[in-house]
């Protein structure tokens, strides 16, 4: 009877745990996905504009698609907390422009290309999920493209993209935060070595 | 040199106490990073250019067919290592592979076999240690050679050992050095002709070029990790919620 008890408890347990993680809608994180890699190769790289127009159009769909502050809040790790409200603004809007100027360029990288999506996969974090997707390529075995999405209500996010297994976020975490423990500045050095970037 | 080669990778594992691989466990930082400038310097000056050079002068599909000849060369590496993983599939896929790409692919330079459906998988003695559990060991900057593990090093330096190249030439004592040295300049020259976009992307956006170059190379050797538990989450899926950090 105790046994009983005890599968029936632990039952229970595993269909709240299996409960808490289902809180995506995950047909529709891969349709959101489709939708931004569409726009990005179909009407952006492949489109037929100038290049001002692209990158503009490639702004606004970056903007859009992805999460910055979320991601921008982690890649900054421990100093996040210890950084005033202006540094917090003032980091988001650097981050967020050198990663616009960055990636329009690297789309560019995926001229004549597609996506083929490959399911989804469960995340660890409540509220996201990984949109696993290949990229076929000439001269070697395709390239594996996640993306980590997060739903908030019906809202859907990117925050963070992994390709062959780097995440983003992690990288640019482990190079912000060694870049703040070297500079004596701390975060205002960071700041003004990505506004160089960006200027560049 | 392939000797001088297993002797540097054998001083290093002397000298490092195997412990995991881990961005956070960077005990020979210091020298790592003193050894990563001068690589850098070393490859601004000399390899870059030649790498640069070498796409001056040649078009997209001459890179393709000496890529593709240079992977020939590998599948019996690949074919020991796949048997060795237990993955005989992927070894017979190795075999035919070399033998239809040396005769139909002219000595490799076409890739005849993967038109055919065999498509190839590369791998090494690295990965054949991660299929027997054996540990990253730790990180460190080889001069002249770049980011390795412990593991990753070994596995080179044994690839290197066991490359057909270096055995089809040993008994030509005219030919050995030419055709090995010739050998080993076309595999970086290539090597880095390929990663050429890819490095100065990084360089360009990068406020700390050895810890992103460091924080890269050890994400993607996860992949080779095969001693995971199905309970285990994949190394890109860590603790991303929303709070104070």
């Amino acid at each position: 009877m105790s046994k009983k008890i005890l599968f029936a408890l632990i039952g229970g347990l595993m269909l709240v745990c299996s409960n808490a993680k289902a809180d995506i809608d995950t047909a529709k994180a891969e349709a959101f996905i489709k939708e931004v890699t569409h726009e990005g190769i179909v009407e952006i790289i492949n489109a037929k504009a100038t290049q001002a127009e692209k990158d503009a159009r490639f702004e606004k769909l970056f903007n859009s698609a992805l999460d910055l502050k979320f991601i921008g809040k982690f890649v900054l790790g421990r100093y996040w907390r210890t950084a005033t409200e202006e540094q917090r603004e003032e980091f988001i809007d650097v981050y967020r422009k050198l990663n616009v100027q960055t990636w329009s360029k690297r789309f560019d990288e995926f001229k004549g290309k597609e996506f083929v999506f490959k399911g989804t996969s469960p995340s660890s974090s409540k509220g996201q999920i990984f949109v696993n997707t290949i990229v076929p390529m000439e001269q070697a075995q395709p390239a594996s493209v996640i993306w980590r999405v997060k739903q908030d209500g019906e809202t859907f996010k990117i925050v963070d993209i992994i390709i062959e297994n780097v995440s983003l976020a992690i990288t640019a975490r482990n190079e912000y935060t060694a870049f703040i423990k070297k500079s004596p500045d701390g975060i205002n050095g960071l700041i003004a070595d990505l506004k160089k970037k960006i200027s560049q | 040199m392939k000797k001088r080669y297993i002797a540097l990778v054998t001083a290093f594992s002397l000298l490092s106490p195997v412990a995991l691989a881990s961005d956070n466990d960077d005990w020979l930082e210091t020298y790592n990073r003193a050894m990563f400038d001068f690589n850098y310097q070393i490859d601004k000056y000399t390899l870059k250019p030649l790498a640069k050079g070498y796409r001056a002068i040649t078009n997209q599909d001459v890179r393709n067919r000496v890529s593709s000849f240079i992977t020939n060369t590998k599948e019996p590496v690949s074919f020991a290592n796949h048997t060795l993983q237990g993955n005989f599939k992927n070894a017979l896929i190795s075999v035919g592979r070399f033998l239809i790409n040396s005769t139909l692919g002219l000595a490799g330079t076409f890739d005849v076999a993967s038109g055919w459906g065999l498509k190839g998988k590369r791998t090494g003695f690295d990965e054949t240690l991660a299929t027997y559990c054996v540990p990253d060991g730790p990180f460190f900057i080889a001069p002249f050679f770049g980011p390795f593990t412990l593991r990753s090093a070994v596995g080179y330096g044994v690839d290197a050992y066991t490359d057909p190249v270096y055995w089809a030439a040993i008994n030509d004592k005219n030919y050995y050095d030419k055709i090995t040295w010739g050998y080993l300049g076309l595999n970086i020259i290539t090597s880095r002709e390929k990663a050429l976009d890819l490095t100065d992307d990084l360089e360009k956006n990068s406020v700390d070029f050895y810890a992103t170059m460091k924080s890269a190379y050890l994400q993607n050797r996860q992949k080779l990790n095969k001693c995971q538990s199905v309970t285990e989450t994949p190394s890109y899926d860590f603790d991303f919620e929303d709070e104070d950090y």
